[in-house]
């Protein structure tokens, strides 16, 4: 235990002292700003109109300008526009021994190697809740702001269920990226399997098969649709399997780099 | 014998391309053996096989008695090592660096990081993000990191590079000093050959893939090359002269006859004397050692002509 919390310490003292982390926070700030302007205009008929491309952009995907709508809205940005943030996230950490030639120096020590990759997965999971928890209360904050109505305990409770649903589902989907960013020895291959994952997802969902696609049932979540227990299933097995490939691979495949 | 490095048939190929070729190596606890051999040579993916980052395609590795293994904790307690280029994390500091590298070695105690900042003359770069250092400082850092635990046994890859000339001889007195005093092994490449006369015991030269030739450093100086150079005003006549009393000779193109024979190299006197009581008196008498890398870019061309 105390190699696994000196592992930790390490990934986390390489995040903190990173600037990636400002960037991606700055980054994911953009979400509920962007959910409040669209709420704001669509709050406002004759500004939609006047804003014209945005204002149809509102009209579209707002559903009603309330706390509900607008949690619902937040839920979904975190669900699409997050899951990128966190195969950033999880590239970076996993990625940057690669490219930073760094690898090699945590190859041959007296420390097991899934005790490195563990810290490395429960670093990048910590990093995302904390660009969750951002989003969270910033939105919260500018929802007030704006003034929206609709406003009650039981709907910010539920928007908020919704969210941590969505979240950790979204983080656990994410750890395969880990393994990514190892067989392709950087970032550029998780980042492009990301958008696949993201194309696939919508299609899937399009054709009905979205509860087999692990990468599609966070959105079926947040759209609440109902969903067989497999498909949790399926995201928690992704998961795990994308934590195991990632440790077979580090152990057992040759390391030139 | 004890060895802290032992390898048997061991080989790396990729493909049709073999990286690494029936590698047979002994490296007795205590010593300085130095891996010889150019650029490509196979010396980084010998290192990588003895640490296990790369998996040998056949043969094997014993190193400080374990069999090494791709993905085994031991022994790595009791080894440092310097692969290739000397990469830090940019983001730390020099101290956060060598605290990562601590805590990658349980059981080090924190003092350590201080102790090996001051013994590689890192003081003053202590607190200086490593993205910013030297090639120079880099290059400690990466010494410095594998120094840190007190390991038993350390692989070094090109320990030398991007050091000035007194990092090098810094260096050198460091590994010096721990093989005298902590009877630390040392197995390091290099392709500075007057750095590896300087320091190693024995020295195994590589050259695509395959160890050419092993050898102590008094064998390396018995099979340099030497010659006896010969200038006088009449060279040609001192040609003349020495061949008919045994000593035939070659007039190289800047008009100095050269001689090859043990006897005249090994007592230029007598060839002064003969010269002088032929009446030809010798203007000067140079014995002269075959350059380190003449040497061994003979001993490589040779082993390419015979492939």
């Amino acid at each position: 235990m105390k190699t696994l919390s000196n592992m930790v310490w390490i990934e986390l003292r390489k995040v903190l002292r990173s600037r990636v982390p400002l960037f991606t926070a700055l980054g994911f700030l953009m979400m509920p700003l962007i959910g409040a302007l669209l709420i704001f205009i669509y709050k406002d008929p004759q500004l939609a109109r006047q804003l014209g491309l945005l204002g149809t952009k509102a009209n579209l995907l707002i559903v009603s300008a309330d706390w509900p709508g607008y949690l619902t809205i937040m839920v979904e940005f975190t669900a699409l526009g997050g899951f990128f943030f966190f195969c950033l996230a999880i590239s970076w950490v996993f990625g940057r021994e690669f490219t930073d030639g760094t690898l090699k120096d945590l190859l041959a020590v007296p420390v097991p190697r899934f005790d490195i990759l563990l810290a490395k997965f429960i670093v990048s999971a910590l990093w995302c809740m904390a660009l969750i928890l951002e989003t969270y209360v910033v939105g919260l904050i500018l929802g007030v702001v704006i003034g929206l109505p609709g406003g009650s305990l039981a709907v910010i409770l539920h928007g908020t269920g919704l969210l941590a649903v969505t979240a950790v589902m979204s983080i656990t989907l994410v750890m395969p990226f880990g393994f990514f960013a190892s067989i392709g020895r950087g970032y550029l291959l998780p980042i492009g399997i990301a958008v696949l994952t993201v194309i696939l997802g919508n299609l899937s969902i399009t054709l009905g098969w979205g509860e087999y696609f692990p990468w599609s049932i966070p959105a079926l979540v947040f759209q609440e649709t109902p969903i067989p227990l497999f498909s949790y299933a399926l995201v928690a097995l992704t998961g795990l399997a994308g934590i195991g490939v990632t440790y077979l691979w580090w152990k057992y495949a040759d390391q030139n780099r | 014998m004890n060895w802290a490095i032992e390898t048997e048939n061991l080989g790396k190929r990729y493909g049709d391309v073999a990286a690494v070729d029936d590698l047979h190596l002994r490296v007795a606890e205590g010593e300085i053996y130095t891996f010889l051999g150019l650029n490509g040579a196979g010396k980084t993916t010998t290192i990588r096989m003895l640490l296990g980052m790369i998996k040998p395609t056949h043969g094997s590795a014993t190193v400080l008695g374990n069999r090494v293994r791709l993905g085994s904790r031991e022994p790595w307690a009791e080894v440092g090592y310097l692969v290739e280029m000397p990469h830090a994390y940019p983001e730390l500091t020099v101290y956060e660096n060598l605290e990562v590298a601590r805590r990658l070695h349980p059981g080090t105690e924190r003092k350590a990081v201080n102790r090996v900042i001051e013994r590689l003359g890192l003081a003053q770069y202590a607190n200086r993000r490593a993205g910013i250092l030297s090639q120079g400082n880099a290059q400690r850092l990466g010494v410095a990191k594998a120094l840190l635990h007190d390991p038993k046994l350390l692989l070094l890859d090109e320990p030398a590079n991007g050091l000035d000339p007194a990092g090098i001889v810094e260096i050198r007195a460091l590994l010096l000093e721990l093989t005298r005093e902590q009877g630390v092994t040392v197995f390091m490449s290099s392709h500075i050959l007057a750095e590896v006369s300087k320091l190693a015991k024995r020295i195994g030269i590589i050259h695509e893939g395959r160890l050419l030739q092993e050898m102590d450093i008094a064998g390396m100086e018995r099979n340099r090359r030497r010659r006896l150079l010969v200038r006088a005003w009449d060279i040609e006549t001192v040609q003349r002269a020495l061949s008919a009393v045994g000593y035939p000779g070659e007039i190289l193109p800047d008009g100095t006859l050269e001689l090859n024979q043990t006897a005249a190299i090994e007592s230029p006197d007598n060839i002064a004397n003969l010269l002088v009581r032929a009446g030809t008196p010798p203007t000067q008498l140079l014995v002269e050692e075959e350059e380190l890398e003449q040497y061994f870019l003979r001993l490589v061309g040779s082993s390419g002509d015979k492939q």
